[in-house]
């Protein structure tokens, strides 16, 4: 199976990809030295620049992209020597990991002909990070090719952006999407086009939906917190269900974060011969490698908490969405939450398009500040107030 | 896999190996020694994906195979073990160490997650290991530090002929080293940027023998990609690669002014120990001024209001009229402790052009194999 299977319904990209790839290895250079893949969250953007690389480091005689010789594989596995992936955990990408890249980049390959260096959300480097980046990315070494993926190409610095030659990859079709879960992941196909559909083309969130009985429940309780906060409830209700969505969110991620960060101490330990418990002895010079985890993982744990958060907004806002397309086109076929589809109807008879619009904008606003830092609860409050807010009242 | 294996070549062995093991390692298995027993004896290595080491040192085999465990704690325990042979047995995910009435069971790291070690490119020479530490460290002060410059971080290593040279600048200084070889092939022209840290700490790892055999391969369509060393340790063979840094260097030889206006030599020892004290009153970047009479030379550093200093030295200058010249103290320093002799020399343009260093052992006679291309700190008024 090609490497660029993997790629869902971007068929324009990934033949792009694939004829650059084929004319790499005849002419041997004159390969584009920074590419920028943007496309929306969820699309396969970060998978396309893997199945990038793969390509170019493929060595099958039957085409670029092989995925079954040696090379596709360690690059799709991410162990490849020649291949670079940089993947910020934490909230942002700062000065310190940027010059380690830089240094790193300046490196000859060592087993292929390029190395390439894989940002995966580019969007999070600071932007004195970015700066430090830019002259390796203006100027690469020889064999040196970056492939930065952003969600859309202003979420970088223009001085970077400009360097690099764009991939647009779009959201891909709920079709694709529920193909690739019933051939790849033997999902029956009348959930693979629900969760396909759900999850408004995003990949890897409709696989989840798929395959997690719990993840679909969360869903299903977001989207009934919607249709509650969209039937006129009480200021009290409002704030219950909004601290209800907060715990939701905070249950999730920790979970999610304590089973994850046990593993990778575990890892370490082994790594650095520490013995296990709390007595353990700890080698010289280990300490910092200890302490150096912690960070990361906490700044990952704020990013898991604030994603799970962000997932809950992105329901709320599938829910509303809905309902616009009802008010606009009054046709049931393009609502997305069909599970849904009563309450959406009686909120789309209940609002106005404007009051539809104004509730988008205040999911909007609660993500935006969440971004910038607010506290989860008190966003989420203000959110679950507009919402419920019917054109009726006067805001105040 | 089952071997024995005497404390002090193990040890040995074990620490040079752990010397690259990455301090942060960015998957956990790259944190793990590698042990090879098999009828060639025992090899211990590791690998970061840039540096690979492997030492090889005698055992006896009872049971060829191999074990993958953590690097520190065996480079701890291998170093307090008593002095006596050391037992070494991979029992299941285990790897049992017993020496003496001492015993340490440790756990193993997943083998098959660990990447293979690149293969040495062919030979290229070999080169006397004093000689060739000595010049890597005359020349890695000189490289940059800064990782958003790479290329300037690097040593550049030429091999032609009979000759090998070392070069290094951060734009501020220059340091060339030539030495002699025995090349692989008498027509040999080959170059390679080597990271400078990496190259410095290689060649004083390998003085253990006497000679270093150097390894680079040319076979790559865009040239090479690694190099590689050799060469004896206290306890058997010591092998090393790095990756190399990609990109063009500086044409650093055109930087070497091509007339010379003024000379001086000065004894190097009392010269360090003046600019040392005289730029106590400089801090940081602050430049010392030197100026050159006919038998005399004056160190001064400070001015108007704050702190200064000054201080007059022996020397001998060779110029038409008196030439006054400042420097960054701390690059002057690294230029006078790295030209290894006990009278420098110093060739002069203008006070605003680059100076050479050379070492000699008499006043005559400069030595050309060290050059320490200085820039000067213009002054201002």
């Amino acid at each position: 199976m090609s490497v660029f299977a993997e790629v869902v319904g971007q068929d324009a990209v990934t033949e792009l990809l694939a004829s650059v790839a084929r004319r790499a290895r005849e002419n041997g250079d004159g390969l584009t030295h920074a590419w920028l893949f943007a496309g929306p969250p969820g699309c396969g953007r970060s998978i396309a620049a893997r199945a990038f690389a793969a390509a170019l480091h493929c060595r099958s005689p039957d085409g670029v992209g092989c995925g079954r010789c040696h090379e596709c594989r360690t690059v799709l596995a991410g162990s490849h020597p020649d291949v670079v992936v940089v993947r910020p955990a934490g909230l942002s990408l700062g000065v310190a990991e940027a010059r380690e890249l830089v240094a790193r980049a300046a490196l000859a390959p060592t087993v292929s002909r390029w190395q390439v260096v894989i940002v995966e959300d580019a969007d999070r480097l600071t932007e004195g990070a970015a700066n430090v980046l830019l002259k390796a990315i203006e100027e690469p070494a020889p064999r040196t090719i970056w492939l930065l993926c952003v969600p859309s190409p202003h979420d970088l610095v223009p001085t970077i952006r400009s360097r690099c030659r764009l991939v647009t990859l779009r959201t891909p079709n709920p079709h694709a999407i529920a193909q690739v879960l019933i051939e790849r992941d033997g999902i029956e196909p009348e959930l693979a086009t629900a969760a396909a559909r759900a999850a408004s083309g995003h990949i890897g969130r409709a696989r989840r939906l798929a395959t997690d009985a719990q993840a679909r429940a969360r869903r299903r309780a977001v989207l009934d917190a919607a249709a509650q906060l969209a039937g006129a409830p009480t200021l009290a209700e409002s704030l219950r269900i909004a601290a209800e969505l907060v715990d939701a969110a905070t249950a999730e991620a920790g979970e999610e974060t304590e089973t994850r960060d046990a593993a990778e101490a575990a890892a370490l330990r082994e790594a650095l011969g520490v013995e296990a418990g709390s007595g353990g002895r700890r080698p010289r010079g280990s300490a910092g490698a200890f302490r150096d985890l912690e960070a990361r993982q906490k700044s990952r744990a704020t990013r898991t908490q604030r994603d799970a958060l962000d997932r809950i907004l992105g329901d709320l806002a599938a829910f509303f969405r809905d309902v616009l397309v009802l008010q606009l086109s009054g046709t049931e076929d393009a609502v997305a939450n069909v599970d849904v589809l009563s309450a959406i109807r009686a909120s789309a008879g209940r609002s106005t398009r404007t009051d539809t619009l104004r509730r988008l904008e205040a999911i909007m606003e609660c993500r935006a500040a969440i971004e910038a830092n607010a506290n989860p609860l008190i966003a989420f409050e203000a959110m679950a107030i507009a919402l419920s807010d019917s054109g009726g009242r006067t805001s105040g | 896999m089952k071997f024995q294996v005497d404390q002090d070549a193990f040890a040995d062995a074990v620490a040079w190996a752990a010397r690259t093991l990455p301090t942060r390692p960015s998957i956990p298995v790259l944190g793990g020694i590698l042990l090879t027993a098999d009828d060639d004896g025992l090899v211990i290595s590791s690998f970061d994906y840039e540096v690979s080491a492997s030492a090889t040192t005698a055992a006896t085999i009872a049971r060829g195979g191999r074990g993958l465990v953590s690097g520190r704690l065996l480079a701890e325990i291998t170093r307090s073990l008593p002095s006596q042979p050391v037992d070494v047995e991979l029992d299941g995910t285990r790897v049992v160490l017993r020496c003496g009435s001492t015993r340490f069971t440790l756990p193993t790291l997943p083998i098959e997650e660990y990447p293979t070690l690149p293969a040495l490119p062919p030979r290229a020479g070999t080169v006397a290991a004093d000689s060739f530490a000595t010049a890597a460290n005359q020349v890695a002060i000189a490289a940059g530090r800064d990782d958003t410059l790479p290329i300037l971080t690097g040593v550049r290593i030429e091999l032609d002929g009979e000759i090998v040279t070392l070069a290094a600048t951060d734009r501020y200084r220059l340091a060339v080293r030539e030495l002699r070889w025995q090349p692989a092939r008498p027509d040999i022209t080959a170059a390679a940027l080597v990271p400078a840290r990496t190259l410095g700490e290689v060649a004083r790892s390998l003085t253990g023998g006497a000679q270093v055999e150097i390894f680079l391969s040319f076979d790559q369509p865009g040239g090479e990609t690694l190099i590689g060393f050799a060469g004896r340790g206290t306890s058997g063979e010591r092998q090393t690669t790095t990756r190399l840094i990609d990109g063009e260097y500086v044409k650093y030889r055109s930087l070497f002014p091509s007339e010379t206006a003024a000379r001086a030599h000065v004894a190097t020892t009392p010269f360090i120990e003046a600019v040392k004290r005289v730029s106590l009153v400089a801090p940081r970047n602050v430049p010392v001024r030197l100026t050159f009479h006919r038998d005399q030379l004056l160190l001064e550093a400070g001015s108007g209001e704050e702190a200064q200093a000054s201080e007059w030295l022996d020397a001998t200058f060779d110029g038409e009229e008196e030439l006054t010249i400042a420097f960054n103290p701390s690059y002057l320093l690294d230029g006078l402790g790295a030209v290894d002799s006990e009278i420098v020399h110093l060739d002069f343009t203008s006070p605003n052009k680059p100076a050479i260093l050379r070492g000699g052992k008499d006043a005559d006679q400069p030595m050309d194999d060290y050059r320490y291309l200085l820039m000067p700190v213009r002054l201002g008024g």
